[in-house]
């Protein structure tokens, strides 16, 4: 009898537990999975929105993507801004956390707040701020003339290299603050008897930082890595806003370019869109798995 | 503690004055990062020429600015439905997700865990991917213009489950243990025991959720469409586009657009460091 | 006392509803509020007071034109139409693709009482399909080609010099002010390649020929890039990075002697009060001499499927962007809004000089310009084309090969319209 009630009460527990996330486990399912199998069914149509029609051979919309120039761009410069910005962005943010996580600084809490504002901006008006500062008659360019190192003044979004550096340091600006308090409460959790101790054994603070904290950041810099490529690799409103992917579509996002097609111009076709989504989907779910099994060596 | 000071004075100035560069780079980072919001800030009291040729001090245009802005566009309307949509989706998007985070926890399983790892994946769906398919959705559910509909596709996201069934490893197991022998139902502890613990969690997660929401951009264009249900960032965006762009006007819509999010942090901003401390651990 | 003024408020809000549900009432989605708003404004006001005292028009303002077309598209692909305005404005090209695809979504405009013969023949050639009108015109997209009268003084030209030029010219013409003057005879926003298009039309060569891409073998498109790229080389020509570039910089930071475009960017050019009076607008120059009339932007409003009164809408545009002068006087005035409606442009209003343009009455010049605009094919893939252009003309710029970059953009349009089936 009694055993039975044990047993009663655990499935009842386990039933709870289910249910309470039920709610959202089905929320996903219907709000990303459901439409992203929808999508791939579109993937296989072609034609206008309103007749889509079977694409035949079925997977032409996957084999054409091999012939697009445009898109093959817009893949080489979203990987660009991947193998750059995100490492020059995580190491900035772990240093500036290693930094702010010193109890003898003083003024600690003003520096945090002020590197994390940046991320409390909207999209749409940080693009607009950056493009007014890097404007050719812009603020920049005034300073960096006052100051003497250009004598003329720089077109930064007219030129493909300096366009794309400009989308990187807007990057750099709007998300190192937020990665960086992801790795500052990474590092208050670390105890600081661990650095004591490596303080007794006489251990530089370079040595300190690479053979403790960074091991000891390992999860922290697992996620924010996943969090940095999926932003990375769906980079969309940078490339909209401040550059429209110009000039000559030097610095076109595979997301604008897949929103070009979807709906940018009009003459939307879909089929060609999914099919463009679905490999970025594959994409990021690839490189996270990587980052995963590199950043997971517990078991 | 005075004993203590006393004797440390001199090697408290030497660590001082070894923490010199930390202060400089930290100077220089802090001006960087503050520098763009300055400028929004001076912009918005300038007139469109000036901040076309980059005038960097405070003008006094402001008022003209602002009346502008009122006659042109239903500012207070957008600030408004911004906050009401954004309050909502935070309330709603912290019960959904909280309690998921709580049962994939604190009931943890083999399948609990696996159903966990099936639901990452969907934080790398793009989404240009599901705009039309999720509009296509929404408008049979006949929920066009509302508030639901503006708030359905966030309402669960991986990673504010993620947040919440990481923080939930500090819920004590005993407390839950004794609220069960107290009698209380399994639903009972989140409420009265859970929710009231997380405090911390629930305020950095809700300064991320509405940011998130007031910044949202995309899909409430694609699912909200008049005047009457117009948000901040479409305010702006519709300024930003016209023939001709009045700069000063535009940047103190810039203004108000971003000062909520601003707000809501430095008020929350204690919290928001120990809720996320938690969910890194 | 306060319990009275609440029964009042709430007594008048309560009359005010049953008000409105009698009152006729439209729901119209445009871009920009100072422009095609105002215009809108100036019909509601018009029909209001000439027509229907109850009249009613709620005006929903949204980003850019490209906004109205992705509602199209997504409620075209989803089959509602429910959030789609009785009436919307969207760039003209477009709608032989919308009623092709989403025929439902549209109701044409047979039986409103609109004299098609007193509207320009480029208007509408956009907006009919198979002789049946669907759009009514609002502004008028003629281009001008306005002149800083004194700076091309200090060169030693007059504006009546530059009627009916050639290209070359007007290259000669330009070295010289900026030699004198510092300042560039043109400018344009690099990436929306706006001075191609319009250049060609003048010529009454399309980008299009029997439904393709014609860009390869296109001579005249050829000389003109070619003619573009010198002009960039010799300081005769800014390219912008984009528009705001040249709008905000170009024009009103104050560093170009000449402005061509369609007509929509006057408001632009009065917004630099101290050049007042310099400025004169006259027709712009061709290939081999002549004067040129093109076209550039321009977009008309169309009743939607989900229109609860079509009988009204169809009055309400007929009445107004049909031909009314107060409309169009009124939009001219708060909005800088250009009618293509013939007569409306022979107003007392139109046939003032404007101070700005040192008294010249620009605006009858405008419409009498319009009229002689050579309709050329046209195709929905217009923007794509225009797109991949604009690509080549930055690569150009950059030094690429002129006929590989050209048949880059040939075979990238192609492309496009080889996946939609095409």
């Amino acid at each position: 009898m009694k055993k039975k009630k044990g047993f009663g009460l655990l499935a009842k527990q386990k039933a709870a537990g289910w249910g309470f996330l039920a709610p959202a486990s089905i929320l996903i399912f219907v709000m990303s999975f459901y439409p992203m199998v929808r999508a791939f069914i579109t993937s296989l149509q072609t034609g206008p929105a309103a007749k889509l029609k079977w694409a035949e051979p079925l997977f032409k919309n996957y084999t054409r993507m091999v012939n697009d120039k445009v898109f093959l761009t817009s893949m080489g410069n979203t990987f660009l801004y991947l193998l750059i910005q995100v490492p020059i962005m995580l190491v900035l943010a772990i240093l500036l956390a290693q930094l702010l996580n010193n109890k003898d600084l003083k003024f600690r809490g003003l520096f945090r707040t002020l590197i994390f504002l940046p991320c409390a901006t909207a999209l749409v008006s940080y693009s607009l701020i950056f493009k007014t500062l890097f404007a050719t008659e812009g603020l920049v360019n005034s300073f960096l003339k006052g100051i003497g190192i250009i004598s003329e003044n720089i077109n930064w979004l007219g030129q493909s290299g300096t366009a794309k550096a400009v989308i990187i340091i807007a990057l750099l600006w709007r998300w190192t603050g937020y990665n960086m308090v992801f790795f500052l409460a990474g590092l208050q959790n670390i105890e600081y008897s661990v650095y004591e101790a490596a303080n007794i054994d006489g251990a530089s603070g370079w040595k300190t930082f690479w053979h403790i904290t960074v091991p000891l950041l390992r999860p922290v810099i697992v996620m924010t890595g996943i969090m940095s490529i999926n932003g990375t690799l769906q980079l969309f409103d940078e490339s909209v806003n401040l550059t429209n992917g110009g000039p000559a579509n030097s610095t076109i996002t595979m997301s604008h370019y897949i929103y070009n097609n979807a709906l940018g111009q009009g003459v939307a076709n879909f089929g060609y869109a999914s099919a463009l989504s679905f490999i970025v989907f594959i994409l990021v779910a690839i490189l996270a798995f990587i980052n995963l099994k590199v950043g997971d060596t517990r078991d | 503690m005075t004993k203590a000071a006393t004797i440390r004075k001199p090697a408290v100035s030497h660590i001082q004055r070894k923490l010199i560069p930390s202060y400089i780079f930290l100077t220089i980072m802090s001006i960087m990062s503050v520098f763009p919001l300055y400028w929004m800030f001076t912009a918005a009291t300038n007139t469109s020429l000036e901040v076309a040729q980059g005038k960097v001090w405070f003008g006094n245009y402001l008022a003209e600015n602002y009346k502008n802005l009122i006659a042109q566009q239903n500012l207070w309307q957008a600030m408004g439905n911004s906050f009401f949509y954004a309050i909502v989706q935070t309330l709603a998007t912290l019960l959904i997700c909280s309690l998921a985070g709580y049962g994939f926890e604190l009931y943890h399983d083999r399948g609990k865990d696996r159903l966990f790892a099936i639901l990452l994946l969907a934080m790398m769906v793009p989404q240009v991917a599901t705009l039309i398919p999720l509009f296509t959705m929404i408008s049979k559910m006949k929920l066009l213009n509302s508030v639901l509909a503006f708030i359905i596709p966030g309402l669960a996201t991986p990673f504010m489950i993620m947040m919440f069934r990481q923080n939930s490893r500090n819920f004590p197991m005993d407390t839950m243990e004794a609220a069960r022998i107290d009698g209380l139902s399994e639903i009972g502890i989140f409420f009265r025991m859970y929710i009231p613990m997380m405090k911390a969690t629930y305020a950095a997660s809700a300064v991320i959720i509405f940011m998130n929401s007031w910044n949202a951009y995309m899909w409430p264009r694609t699912v909200m469409k008049g005047n009457a249900v117009q948000t901040m960032p479409m305010l702006i965006a519709n300024m930003s586009n016209g023939y001709a762009v009045d700069y000063g006007m535009l940047m103190l819509g810039v203004l108000f657009c971003s000062l909520p999010t601003i707000i809501v942090f430095f008020v929350l901003q204690k919290q928001f460091a120990e809720g996320i401390t938690g969910s890194v651990k | 006392m306060t319990k009275k003024i609440v029964a009042l408020f709430i007594a008048m809000c309560l009359m005010l509803g049953i008000a409105s549900a009698f009152a006729e009432k439209l729901t119209v989605t445009a871009w920009d509020a100072n422009f095609n708003g105002n215009a809108l404004q100036a019909a509601a006001d018009d029909y209001k007071a000439n027509v229907d005292p109850d009249f009613e028009l709620e005006i929903n303002i949204v980003s850019g034109s490209s906004d109205v077309e992705n509602d199209i598209t997504n409620a075209g692909s989803s089959g509602d139409y429910s959030l789609l305005s009785d009436i919307v404005l969207f760039q003209d090209r477009y709608i032989k693709n919308f009623v092709e695809n989403y025929p439902d979504a549209w109701v044409s405009l047979e039986g409103a009482d609109i004299n098609w013969d007193d509207i320009t023949a480029v208007k509408q050639s956009y907006s009919t399909i198979d002789g049946v009108h669907y759009g009514a015109p609002v502004d008028n997209g003629t281009a001008i080609m306005a002149y800083r009268v004194d700076l091309l003084e200090q060169a030693g030209y007059t504006i009546e010099d530059m009627k009916g030029i050639t290209w070359e010219k007007f290259l000669e013409v330009g070295k010289a002010v900026y030699e004198k003057t510092g300042k560039a005879l043109l400018s344009m926003d690099g990436s929306g390649n706006d001075l191609p298009y319009m250049m060609l039309q003048a010529e009454g060569v399309s980008l299009w020929k029997d439904g393709k891409p014609f860009i390869v073998g296109n001579e005249k498109l050829r000389r003109v890039v070619e003619l573009l790229i010198e002009m960039e080389k010799e300081h005769v020509l800014i390219l912008s990075n984009d528009w705001t570039g040249y709008t905000n910089e170009t024009i009103m930071q104050d560093q170009v002697a000449g402005v061509l475009n369609g007509n929509w960017i006057i408001p632009t050019m009065t917004q630099v009060a101290d050049n007042a009076g310099k400025w004169q607008i006259t027709t712009m120059p061709t290939l081999d001499g002549g004067e040129g009339y093109a076209t550039n932007g321009g977009s008309s409003l169309y009743i939607t499927g989900n229109c609860k009164n079509v009988d009204l809408a169809k009055k309400f545009l007929a009445y107004t962007f049909g031909g009314s002068k107060e409309t169009y006087d009124n939009a001219l005035r708060t909005g800088g809004v250009v009618t293509c409606c013939i007569s409306a442009g022979q107003s007392d209003v139109y046939s003032e000089g404007v101070p700005f343009f040192n008294n010249q009455p620009v605006y009858k010049d405008i419409t009498e310009m319009g009229a002689k605009i050579i309709p050329v094919e046209e195709s929905p893939f217009h923007y794509v084309l225009r797109g991949y252009l604009g690509v080549a003309m930055q690569q150009i710029k950059d030094g690429a090969d002129i006929d590989a970059a050209l048949e880059e953009a040939q075979t990238a349009t192609e492309f496009y319209m080889e996946g939609m089936g095409y």
